[in-house]
């Protein structure tokens, strides 16, 4: 039987197809870009060999990269204890309706996961407009004077906002994966919390919480690499603007390389970015140390 | 028997009907933005008004998308691509969580680490040497010159959520079929994969709709205007400055209206996928 | 046998007279994916009428919008298979890296000297006493506006700075946003400022002595210029949304009446005819000069003007001598086409029609009545990218107001010595 599950040409064939894809399209660039990092291109003509200057700027003096890293944690931040939160209490008020309507709600909550970003962004845009935007309009009829922040604008308000369109249009597989989550949960570990007495509350926190840790690890990793990859709805409302204050690291290393033609800095970024999220994944897969998980 | 506590019951309902329907408006809500903008004049949107019927609901704005578009020829070549990234990308992912979960050998782990961890990778600095490299095979401006990166970026979160659910599988299922004479051919494909068959179609959804609204790669590796795929019929109608936004709009519509009726379809199988994949974590 | 030897004659001719009919395919990129309207439609017209003209030649279209243009522009000079004929910008940044690989095919200036082009028109694409690729547009830089809102408002047409101040009490007051531009994208907010600083100094030269170190950005002119621009801001001159408005956006309120003026450059002459807006605003839209101020040396006939965007042949593709004759074409039939269009101000003279635009009359009264323009491009392109990235990044700044105009100008002069060093 042993001989049977590591039967080695079955494992390499299943493998190998899979791995050979990875790097045919995926490493072989990423090598590319290294050594690209090592250099001063602009993207076009000539190019001198730098060496490890790039890193070196990057790191000791450019302070919109350490910036957009800022900005990278604190979108972490409130996706895991604001985003999740609201979402785990929807899914669980969802669990106690009738299925029925609960699949038809579900369905429409996923909808502006289903969007394109640009017209997300489009949107938001529009209604978060000082002069005209809804979201003005309403604030203003509790004032006496007229609301005209321009939410993307101020820098102020600006992160913030873009912000909360970010994990507006996240919401929707955060509440999938908690729903879902919830339902496995065996029946017979809820009648026994309430056969002991336990409120709501205790059987949330003492017994499914627990239970569902497997899941919320896993939508934490995801939240951090999706947030470390943000890059249109930001490149699309502020572009990073004003300033540098709603800077994240995916538009950046987009702008360097691309907008700016430092295509050798950019790809510096690249590198220090890939580093980052991979150690950024490692640490947040340690802290929920879970069984059988990735590496 | 009525009481107080049947309509202390009966009013906790009624607020949360409202309230889960006060949501769904809100989240169905740029749908209908969208909808309403693609119906109306371009010099019209962008302006004070905010959700105003249009006058004239401006139908040739689909019949523009649909023609100027070339709608037609590129959800020919969306489909192509798509369907064949997408099924390219489960298989594989699904051979390689399985290789990785349930057989044993020395660099499963790392194996499944490296892969997963492709999750993290930019796209814009791929382009590039890609396009260099691919050029090599002669591969560019072709269907393969997109299907290829495609599965390449999308078989890390597939074989993530797939391996999850398989590890809830008892090894049990394989040794009772080997008993009985079958071999790896038959019983992963029969066996093993429809038990985990709510983490595929998981797979299966997120690879579409992340394939279905590619633009990067497929500005960059494809050349001729035969070969374009759907996103691109949004930017057949941006001018040097001004662009005509109403038939964008128009256009935005048709190609999220594919990815919505997929998943409605699936969603059903969403649900208990989502699920049985995390749970393991 | 004979008979076998006259058919392989007949053979070899025939064949020959195939090969001689193959079909060349020339390709062409640029930055006009819309194909139905403006420019994108001017090109594919003169396409058709070239192919009339020639027909062993095929003509296959590659488009973009500009910043996509760019990019696959590198990723095809990094894999030698630039298009035969592109359409690029003439800014040394962009232009000379090119022009330095060899990539640029070398036209015959004398040949273009009598295609009515304006003053200093070919100059701008003339790199070592060579001329390397065509102008198409004349850009200037004025102000539009609505005459309707400005006679509802009481508003006469501004002729200095203070007027522009002075008028934004009155439109606010009829709750009409008094000008919008594209605030998004920093490049407009430069430009003015360029403008605004020749006003003071009368002297369109001190930009390029600055960039050659012979001046300093943070020269008193400059400063002056960046507080002109930063006053606007603060008087509320533009809309709140300034830095959030992008293109589209603001031409939109422009078109529908919500604002009074567009600060913005000769190539939306289409605006007086465009069938997106109402008929309303058609009848009403015009320009006016870019206003003097008060003290300043510079006149109100100093036109902030540029050739942007021009159009070259691939020197290394096999099609170049197809290419060269396609540019010929193409300068005899663009003016008219381009004109009659309204799709931009063509950088060749064009005579006014009696069914044009009031608004177009005016722009080419502006350019006709010019006695002075810049010598070069707008300060954002008379560098490199990354010179330019820094300065729009800083202009935004100032308009965000996160910074004063004497900073503004200390973050310019620093990006303009370090391109330099880069040189």
């Amino acid at each position: 039987m042993k001989r049977l599950f590591n039967n080695k040409p079955v494992i390499a064939a299943l493998v190998l197809p899979g791995i050979l894809v990875m790097v045919f399209a995926m490493i072989i660039p990423i090598g590319f870009s290294v050594y690209y990092s090592l250099t001063n291109w602009a993207g076009i003509g000539a190019f001198k060999w730098v060496g490890f200057d790039n890193y070196v700027e990057i790191l000791t003096s450019d302070s919109t990269f350490w910036r957009s890293l800022t900005n990278v944690a604190i979108l972490i931040v409130v996706t895991v204890f604001l985003q999740n939160p609201v979402a785990f209490a929807l899914a669980a008020l969802l669990a106690r309706i009738k299925p029925r309507w609960s699949r038809f709600f579900r369905t429409i909550y996923f909808i502006p996961a289903v969007l394109s970003v640009v017209v997300i962004t489009a949107l938001w845009t529009n209604i978060m407009n000082p002069s005209f935007g809804i979201l003005n309009k309403f604030l203003s009829l509790f004032s006496t004077d007229p609301v005209t922040t321009s939410w993307l604008g101020k820098p102020a308000t600006a992160l913030g906002s873009v912000i909360w369109i970010i994990v507006w249009q996240g919401f929707g597989w955060a509440l999938l994966f908690f729903y879902s989550g919830l339902m496995t949960v065996p029946a017979e570990l809820e009648e026994a919390a309430k056969i002991d007495g336990a409120g709501w509350w205790m059987t949330y926190t003492r017994v499914i919480l627990p239970y569902l840790f497997p899941i919320i690890s896993a939508v934490v990793v995801i939240d951090v690499i999706s947030s470390l990859k943000q890059m249109e709805i930001i490149f699309l409302s502020t572009g990073g603007g004003p300033g540098d204050l709603t800077q994240f690291t995916a538009v950046y290393l987009y702008q360097k390389a691309f907008v700016a033609s430092q295509y050798g800095y950019g790809n510096g970024l690249s590198i220090l970015f890939v580093i980052v999220a991979v150690g950024l994944t490692l640490v947040v897969q340690r802290l929920f140390r879970t069984e059988g998980e990735v590496a | 028997m009525s009481g107080p506590w049947i309509s202390v019951k009966n009013t906790k309902k009624a607020f949360l009907g409202v309230f889960l329907a006060a949501l769904a408006f809100f989240q169905l809500f740029p749908l209908l933005w969208v909808f309403n903008y693609s119906l109306q004049k371009t010099g019209d949107l962008f302006g004070p008004a905010f959700f105003t019927l249009p006058a004239v609901p401006q139908w040739n704005n689909y019949v523009r998308a649909f023609v100027d578009g070339k709608i037609l020829q590129s959800s020919i070549n969306s489909v192509i691509i798509v369907v064949s990234a997408v099924a390219l990308t489960t298989v594989l992912a699904f051979c390689i969580a399985y290789a990785c979960t349930r057989m044993s050998w020395k660099l499963r782990k790392w194996v499944l680490g490296f892969v997963s961890l492709g999750m993290v990778i930019p796209i814009h600095v791929t382009l590039l040497p890609n396009f260099i490299w691919f050029g090599l095979f002669g591969l560019i401006d072709t269907h393969l010159s997109l299907i290829i990166p495609y599965v390449a970026f999308q078989i890390s979160f597939s074989t993530l959520v797939i391996a999850a659910q398989l590890q809830s599988v008892p090894l049990a299922m394989e040794e009772s079929a080997f008993m009985d004479g079958a071999s790896y051919r038959s019983i992963l494909p029969r066996i093993i994969a429809p038990m985990v068959s709510p983490a595929i179609v998981t797979a299966m959804i997120s690879t579409f709709l992340s394939d279905w609204n590619e633009f990067i790669m497929a500005n960059t590796y494809l050349a001729s205007d035969d070969k374009r795929t759907l996103p691109f019929s949004i930017i057949r109608f941006q001018g040097q400055y001004a662009s005509d936004y109403a038939v964008q709009f128009a256009c935005m519509v048709l190609v999220a209206v594919p990815a919505l009726i997929i998943f409605f379809l699936f969603s059903k199988w969403i649900m208990a996928g989502v699920s049985a994949g995390a749970v393991k974590g | 046998m004979k008979k076998f030897v006259a058919a392989l004659g007949v053979a070899v001719l025939l064949t020959a007279g195939v090969g001689a009919q193959t079909k060349v395919s020339l390709k062409v990129g640029d930055n006009l994916p819309d194909r139905t309207s403006g420019m994108g439609l001017v090109f594919d017209t003169i396409n058709s009428e070239f192919k009339a003209a020639n027909p062993g030649v095929d003509i296959a279209v590659e488009s973009y919008p500009d910043q996509p243009w760019q990019e696959k522009v590198k990723i095809y000079v990094a894999a030698k298979q630039l298009p035969d004929i592109n359409k690029f910008w003439s800014f040394p940044g962009m232009f000379m890296p090119l022009i330095d690989a060899n990539l640029v095919q070398a036209l015959d200036k004398p040949a273009f000297d009598k295609l009515g082009y304006m003053p200093g028109a070919l100059e701008s694409n003339v790199y070592g006493g060579k001329l390397y690729g065509l102008p198409l547009t004349a850009d200037g830089w004025v102000i539009y506006y609505n005459k309707k809102l400005f006679k509802d408002a009481g508003v006469a047409v501004p002729k200095t700075y203070d007027d522009l101040i002075a008028s934004v009490a009155k439109f606010k007051a009829k709750g009409i946003i008094p000008a919008v531009t594209d605030g998004k994208d920093a490049w407009p907010l430069v430009i003015t400022w360029d403008a605004l600083t020749e006003k003071v100094n009368g002297d369109f030269s001190r930009t390029q002595a600055a960039f050659d170190r012979k001046a300093k950005f943070t020269d008193p002119d400059f400063v002056k210029g960046a507080t002109l621009l930063q006053g606007l801001v603060k008087s509320g001159f533009f809309a709140e949304d300034l830095m959030v408005s992008d293109y589209g956006a603001s031409r939109n309120l422009f078109g529908q009446g919500k604002a009074a003026m567009y600060v913005m450059g000769t190539w939306e002459v289409g605006l007086g005819a465009d069938k997106n807006f109402s008929a309303d605003f058609l009848a009403n839209v015009d320009a006016f000069k870019f206003p003097t101020v008060a003290g300043g040396k510079g006149k109100a006939d100093d036109f902030m003007a540029w050739f942007g965007g021009n159009i070259f042949v691939n020197a290394t593709g096999k099609n170049a001598a197809t290419g060269v004759k396609y540019l010929e074409f193409l300068a005899k039939r663009w003016p008219a086409l381009a004109w009659e269009k309204q799709a931009g101000y063509p950088a060749q003279k064009v005579t006014a029609r009696p069914t044009d635009t009031a608004l177009a009359k005016t722009l080419l009264a502006i350019g006709g009545e010019a006695k002075m323009t810049s010598d070069g491009p707008p300060s954002t392109d008379r560098s490199d990218a990354q010179f330019k990235d820094d300065i729009q990044k800083a202009a935004g700044e100032l308009c965000a107001l996160i910074i004063t105009p004497e900073q503004f100008c200390a973050k310019i002069e620093a990006a303009a010595a370090k391109a330099f060093a880069r040189k």
